[in-house]
């Protein structure tokens, strides 16, 4: 199995307690030979790419340095982030099992992978808009949550980490359950269900040939 | 091709632009597939005259700025794109994206199918705001600048703004490349001439010669220019000045002609539709376009195919398309005397007027007809696949390379 990551967080950049989870959860994919490559953004510390621990580690930067806010930000990366899975896709024989989305940030790129190269793709849940705005409507929130939305229609699968949000995805975004995955870190057999989620999708995978 | 206008959605000359290039290539047998936003009453999908139109839903995401409506429009774009180029079974041999608004779409789209993308800058954030003031005009010079540099070549309608671009963006002068924007003359031979006498009487005493300017009324196309010019014509012919378009200066420029006590000489019509404005561009004496800054002038080019004689400010695109009184007259920019003189000059000499005319014509069939530049597009990306076919990156095994034989898709 090739599994891609996209993370907006990661070690040594860390701004919430997402970058040690995605670093967690990559490190042990190693040790299950499930071929993790982590696609996340750059630091000025570390190099576009390195292999610490064994997972594969690419950083973009993006190309518009000037921003109005997170939102152009965000969608000016997706581009690099969709280079850098092509040609894992191209220099691999297109063998990419699956993509892996924590966070809406790149959900827009993992859509046109699955799109253009048949690529399905995992929507793992972290926060949602709604939360995090508390529950306000200004077009910037609603522009985050239509892409949240856009990654909930678009994935073979949600993971969520608690049935609370399991509950809240179900309530905001009218997802069905049988689509939700509930996996909860640091209870016993964590890794096993993601791996069960990913062959999942891998296998299912009714977007034809990849 | 990539565009975020196409008819019946026109914001500005990229939507016709896009049509007649498209049209014309698909008249080459040149398969050509237009991705666009969708407008009311318009199909989400249809072929026009060959050319295969796809609009996507692009108010789709709310949006707190312009910007960031663009961006997420892409997101939508971008998606549509990728179904349809997979659909094809990935076998599309160019990406063709239009200014900054496709910018993120045509970019996303050449690396994960790694085709060659082609860029054509109609216009530049730098010269539309005469400098970057503010970050919300950085980051969008920045975008083209990505573009351009993503862009296996960069495509300008004039001289003036490939030295512009090269200057905008630092690219190497082997990047760019030259086509001239084109006009469609057949539109103005096909139009009902019957009551044009009638049509006239509508803007101008019989006696009256009309003297016409098309376009936004905003400050670059130096509207006000044309109305400080008004009284001095007056002194020598009696002229109806009629202004078509509207604009943010509209109040302002009304203003100015009620002060310069030349009212009922003046007529604003506002907005058009197009067979009155085409009717219009015949009528018309002299045609003027006093633009302060022009990446090209596609309002010329109109005139000149509606056998109206051009007045024209010497600036940027526009001053290249006419020969000084040869196919037109050239003024100095941003100068009344001197726009008047070039008016006034067409007006009471008939003689030269009827040469302008005829030359005027002649240029345009020549050197801006649509299949013209149609085959030098095709040109560009024949020579473009074979470089591409040599390259590392390209995709082993499609057709992609053999453009030449069967005129392959594009997108």
């Amino acid at each position: 199995m090739r599994v891609v990551i996209f993370s907006w967080e990661y070690p040594p950049r860390i701004i919430g307690q997402l970058a040690d989870y995605v670093k967690t959860l990559a490190s042990q994919l190693v040790k299950h030979d499930a071929q993790p490559y982590v696609v996340t953004y750059h630091d000025y510390l570390t190099g576009e790419y390195d292999e610490p621990e064994g997972t594969r580690t690419f950083r973009v930067n993006n190309p518009v340095h000037t921003h109005i806010g997170v939102l152009t930000w965000v969608l000016t990366l997706n581009q690099e982030v969709e280079r850098v899975t092509a040609n894992i896709y191209y220099d691999n024989k297109r063998q990419v099992s699956l993509i892996d989305v924590h966070e809406w940030h790149f959900i827009p790129a993992a859509v046109t992978l699955k799109k253009a190269l048949n690529i399905p793709f995992v929507y793992s849940v972290e926060s949602l808009e709604d939360h995090r705005s508390h529950g306000a409507n200004t077009p910037y929130n609603m522009a985050i949550k239509s892409i949240e939305w856009l990654g909930m229609y678009e994935s073979s699968k949600l993971v969520v980490k608690s049935g609370w949000m399991r509950d809240e995805v179900f309530r905001l975004y009218k997802v069905p359950s049988e689509k939700v995955n509930t996996i909860l870190p640091n209870s016993t057999g964590w890794l096993k269900n993601i791996l069960t989620v990913y062959k999942d999708v891998a296998e299912k995978n009714h977007l034809g040939n990849s | 091709m990539l565009t975020w206008e196409f008819p019946p959605r026109t914001i500005g000359g990229i939507s016709p632009h896009v049509y007649y290039l498209s049209k014309s290539l698909a008249r080459d047998g040149v398969k050509v597939y237009v991705v666009t936003c969708d407008f009311p009453g318009a199909p989400p999908h249809e072929v026009l005259e060959g050319v295969q139109v796809f609009r996507v839903d692009s108010y789709r995401n709310p949006s707190p700025d312009f910007a960031t409506w663009v961006y997420l429009m892409n997101v939508n774009m971008q998606k549509e794109a990728a179904t349809i180029i997979k659909d094809l079974n990935g076998n599309v041999d160019i990406l063709h994206a239009h200014d900054w608004l496709v910018a993120t779409a045509g970019i996303g789209l050449k690396h994960v199918f790694r085709k060659p993308l082609f860029v054509t800058m109609h216009s530049t954030e730098i010269g539309r705001r005469n400098g970057i003031h503010f970050d919300y005009e950085r980051m969008i010079h920045e975008t083209e600048a990505w573009l351009t540099y993503e862009a296996w070549k960069v495509i300008c309608c004039s001289d003036y703004m490939v030295s512009h671009v090269r200057w905008a963006f630092g690219l190497p002068p082997d990047k760019q490349v030259m086509i001239p924007n084109g006009v469609n003359a057949d539109i103005y031979a096909r139009l009902d001439k019957k009551d044009l006498v009638q049509f006239r009487r509508k803007f101008a005493l019989p006696e009256e010669k009309i003297v016409l300017f098309v376009g936004r009324l905003v400050y670059e196309k130096g509207v006000h220019v044309l109305v400080n010019a008004i009284p001095r014509v007056l002194e020598k012919v009696n002229t109806k000045f009629v202004i078509v378009g509207n604009g943010y200066m509209k109040e302002q420029l009304s203003g100015l002609v009620k002060t310069l006590g030349i009212s009922q000489k003046v007529l604003f019509t506002g907005f058009v539709d197009d067979e009155t404005l085409r009717k219009l561009q015949t009528c018309a004496d002299v045609s003027v376009v006093p633009s302060l800054f022009e990446p090209f002038g596609i309002v010329a080019l109109e005139a000149m195919a509606a056998k109206s004689p051009v007045v024209v400010s010497d600036t940027g695109g526009l001053g290249e398309i006419v020969d000084h009184d040869i196919d037109g007259v050239k003024v100095y920019t941003n100068n009344p005397d001197s726009l008047a003189w070039g008016i006034t000059k067409v007006l009471e000499d008939e003689k030269h007027a009827e040469n302008i005319r005829s030359n005027a014509f002649e240029k345009i069939q020549e050197k801006y007809n649509w299949n013209r530049i149609a085959q030098q597009t095709e040109n560009m990306y024949k020579s473009v696949l074979n470089e591409y076919a040599k390259s590392f990156w390209a995709i082993k095994g499609q057709r992609s390379h053999s453009f030449h034989e069967t005129k392959d898709t594009l997108v």
